[in-house]
């Protein structure tokens, strides 16, 4: 059934290496009755694997090519259409930066522009170290009352200033363990 | 999340009578909830407040509550500026809501020992010295109709959502009204499009009922790829059975055999929720074969988007369902010939569809007689920028923009002056002070370079200089252009260009002439809508502001200091 529920992922670890054999068992939950079903299911299973790992492979597109009944190029056209999709590796910490409306007005373009001049990364890049990569987000996280935001790994951080976002930058890269909610504290209270 | 409760216990209703069994139950345990002898803890938990630890203090509530105490994980109830927040609810008192929480209140709170950070009682009289949360001018001045379970049932819960009158539309449509009465309700409360359109429901509803190729489907349009916009997300985390029932209802009133919802990808908790409803709506038998025992027969599918702003307008949405790239086509042939597999397909949008519950049973008058004369009902509004207070609101057509900004949104933070709101996301003009005593409903906005849109609105004050916003919101549709005809696709670059000139001090008044001529091709020449409106944004902008433009070009000056103009050679922004 299309319907059926579907396990909830694990939140994103910073890992880089596909488990075709994950892939296999996450795509087999995708059950469908007639080739249309199969194609509506194609954009569902590119998410849960972009959710899990970060990016979607070659390899792991092939997976989907066959179990769907579709072409690795038809995937790869929708990967490079969709915005959420990412055809390379993160680094093993990921930054959203929001650049939404709200956030834009509150300064974001800021921490875009220091994110470039102060550690070499532009929107979709990842740092030479391969530590942390960054997506500037041209919709919204959707949590604008902590504009303008940015997100690491799995944990927000609101009210974000230039003195904030280098500290943060410093404590992701200094650590492989991923960013949590703990560390967040205290920055995301509003006035 | 938290937790997914299993479905097993679900009972399979076959017939009338066993639904009118199972709701008297819902209802009955939901009274008992309230009027026992048990403390009941609720936490808000939604995207948003999860964004403020609100799982951490689920998990706190749950570890601090005594085994007596029954911990609810509800929905967030649009006011971000409280969040997270935890509903207290004594024996023999009224509920009492505190916010915000941090991990090390929750065991005061729960004890009563932290009254300071209490908000309001939901009661119409102040408590202990704890005012009415209808006193509060964020609560007291809306008009909760669609959202008026939020932050009152677990949204995962398809018994709460019965017994707080889910599904009581979706029976009278199924047991009491024909197809054709059910469409009449909906025409006559003329409840219009709320994804920005204005189109009326009903008509769309008629033509698709007497659309004669099978099979038939109701597709809902839930992907608010909008920057800033996020009613949809609210109302899928808070109560998601009403969007369903919704759906359901037009299925049955098309006779359409499936509905889907498309969710865009950005909402995981949304989608979750939303799957949950429909996973426990087909247990119990109100989605699948021969329903309630009617010989009606409706499926439901779920789908998600994958972050195209594009995939909010009806055709792209639909090539998107299918599994391929969300490119608008041109019309006709109107989705309601030719829509989904190429079979008539009726689109809504989500709070369109989440009207409808209440219009069913509440009748089409009962709709009418809220709102304006040619805007009826109420509109869900997102307010976002430099204010005192941000989240989600509920309100009728009509009100002013001042009463949103300022009475229900507290007003401008301290330091920062209003300079003007932009309207209808980024495919609308900025209103200015003179603006504000407009009513917000779906033409009067319109008349001025505004727009009702989808009801997001950002307010922006003196810091923001409007040449960079202007190319802000021209660089978002650029990136957002589908690509498939010319006059988008490199109209909205070269706007990009010619606004950074003017931002590098490069610029000309010639400048200006030729925003407006490449504007106009791209307005008339565009295939969708967000080619014919991309450049609205940054002709309001122009329009209202012009002085800050001239003085850009002619002196040399971006008053704000936003804009690198003695920066040198243009170079592109960061980001680009």
């Amino acid at each position: 059934m299309a319907h059926e529920m579907l396990p909830v992922p694990a939140p994103f670890t910073g890992r880089q290496e596909i488990d075709l054999d994950d892939v296999r068992e996450m795509i087999s939950h995708f059950h469908y009755d007639d080739f249309e079903e199969a194609q509506e299911l194609i954009l569902s299973a590119l998410q849960e694997i972009n959710e899990v790992y970060g990016w979607v492979s070659p390899e792991a597109a092939e997976i989907v090519a066959e179990h769907l009944g579709t072409t690795s190029e038809r995937i790869y056209a929708l990967l490079t259409f969709y915005a959420d999709f990412r055809t390379a590796p993160r680094g093993h910490h990921h930054m959203l930066i929001c650049h939404g409306m709200s956030c834009y007005v509150e300064g974001s373009q800021a921490l875009v522009q220091q994110m470039q001049d102060d550690f070499g990364v532009k929107d979709s890049e990842t740092t030479a170290d391969g530590n942390m990569s960054v997506q500037v987000v041209n919709g919204c996280l959707g949590v604008c009352d902590l504009s303008p935001v940015v997100k690491i790994d799995d944990a927000y951080h609101g009210n974000v200033d230039a003195a904030t976002l280098t500290e943060l930058v410093r404590r992701a890269t200094t650590t492989r363990s991923p960013m949590t909610e703990e560390e967040n504290h205290g920055s995301h209270r509003t006035g | 999340m938290a937790h997914t409760a299993p479905v097993d216990h679900l009972p399979r209703l076959t017939s009338k009578k066993d639904y009118v069994a199972f709701r008297d139950t819902a209802r009955k345990n939901w009274a008992e909830l309230w009027e026992g002898n048990r403390t009941v803890v609720s936490v808000g938990v939604g995207s948003s407040s999860i964004a403020k630890g609100a799982l951490d203090i689920f998990a706190a509530c749950r570890a601090h509550a005594s085994n007596a105490t029954v911990v609810r994980e509800v929905s967030g109830n649009g006011a971000f500026w409280m969040e997270p927040w935890i509903e207290v609810k004594r024996p023999g008192e009224p509920p009492v809501i505190y916010g915000p929480v941090a991990v090390d209140d929750v065991s005061a709170v729960l004890t009563g020992a932290r009254n300071d950070l209490a908000i309001g009682v939901r009661s119409d009289k102040e408590f202990n010295g704890i005012p009415s949360l209808n006193d509060d001018p964020f609560f007291s001045n809306q008009q909760p109709i669609i959202t008026r379970n939020a932050g009152v049932i677990e949204p995962d819960s398809i018994e709460d959502a019965v017994a707080r009158g889910a599904y009581d539309g979706y029976f009278k449509a199924l047991f009491e009204l024909s197809e054709d009465q059910v469409i009449e309700e909906v025409t006559t409360a003329n409840v219009r499009g709320r994804g920005g359109g204005g189109f009326p429901a009903g008509i769309k509803w008629a033509s698709g009922r007497k659309a004669k190729a099978r099979p038939k489907f109701v597709v809902c349009n839930s992907h608010e790829g909008e920057p800033n916009v996020y009613k949809d997300r609210q109302l899928h985390e808070s109560d998601p059975h009403r969007i369903l029932e919704g759906i359901l209802i037009a299925c049955v009133a098309c006779g359409a055999e499936r509905g889907y919802n498309y969710i865009g990808g950005e909402y995981p908790l949304a989608i979750r929720r939303f799957r949950k409803a429909v996973a426990d709506a087909e247990r119990i038998g109100l989605i699948g074969h021969d329903i309630l025992g009617t010989g009606k027969n409706v499926a439901m599918r779920v789908r998600t988007g994958g972050g195209a702003y594009i995939c909010g307008e009806a055709s792209a949405l639909m090539y998107s369902v299918m599994g391929v790239k969300g490119q608008p086509r041109t019309k006709p042939p109107r989705s309601v010939e030719e829509g989904v597999w190429r079979r008539p397909t009726v689109a809504n949008n989500t709070e369109t569809l989440a009207c409808i519950p209440d219009i069913v049973v509440n009748g089409g008058e009962w709709f009418a007689a809220i709102g304006t004369e040619e805007s009826k009902g109420t509109k869900l509004m997102t307010v976002q920028g430099p204010m005192k207070r941000h989240g989600v609101v509920e309100v009728p057509m009509g009100v002013t923009l001042r009463h949103v900004l300022f009475d229900i949104f507290g007003g401008m933070r301290e330091g920062h002056e209003f300079k003007g709101v932009q309207t209808g996301g980024v495919s609308a003009g900025p209103l200015t002070e003179e603006h504000l005593d407009l009513p917000v409903d779906f033409d009067s906005l319109s008349d001025v370079g505004g727009m009702l849109g989808s009801g997001g609105w950002v307010v922006f004050d003196q810091h923001v200089c409007v040449v960079d916003f202007a190319r802000y919101l021209t660089a978002f549709n650029r990136y957002e252009s589908c690509a498939k005809c010319v006059p988008c696709r490199l109209g909205n670059p070269a706007l990009v260009e010619i606004l950074d000139r003017i931002r590098f001090g490069r610029g000309t008044l010639d400048d200006l002439t030729l925003i407006k001529r490449t504007s106009k091709h791209i307005i008339e020449l565009s295939l969708c809508g967000l080619g014919q409106v991309a450049p609205v944004p940054l002709l309001g902008m122009m329009q209202f502001y012009e002085e800050e433009f001239r003085r850009h070009i002619v002196e040399g000056v971006c008053p704000t200091g936003t804009c690198p103009i003695t920066a040198g050679e243009p170079v592109l922004a960061a980001g680009d």
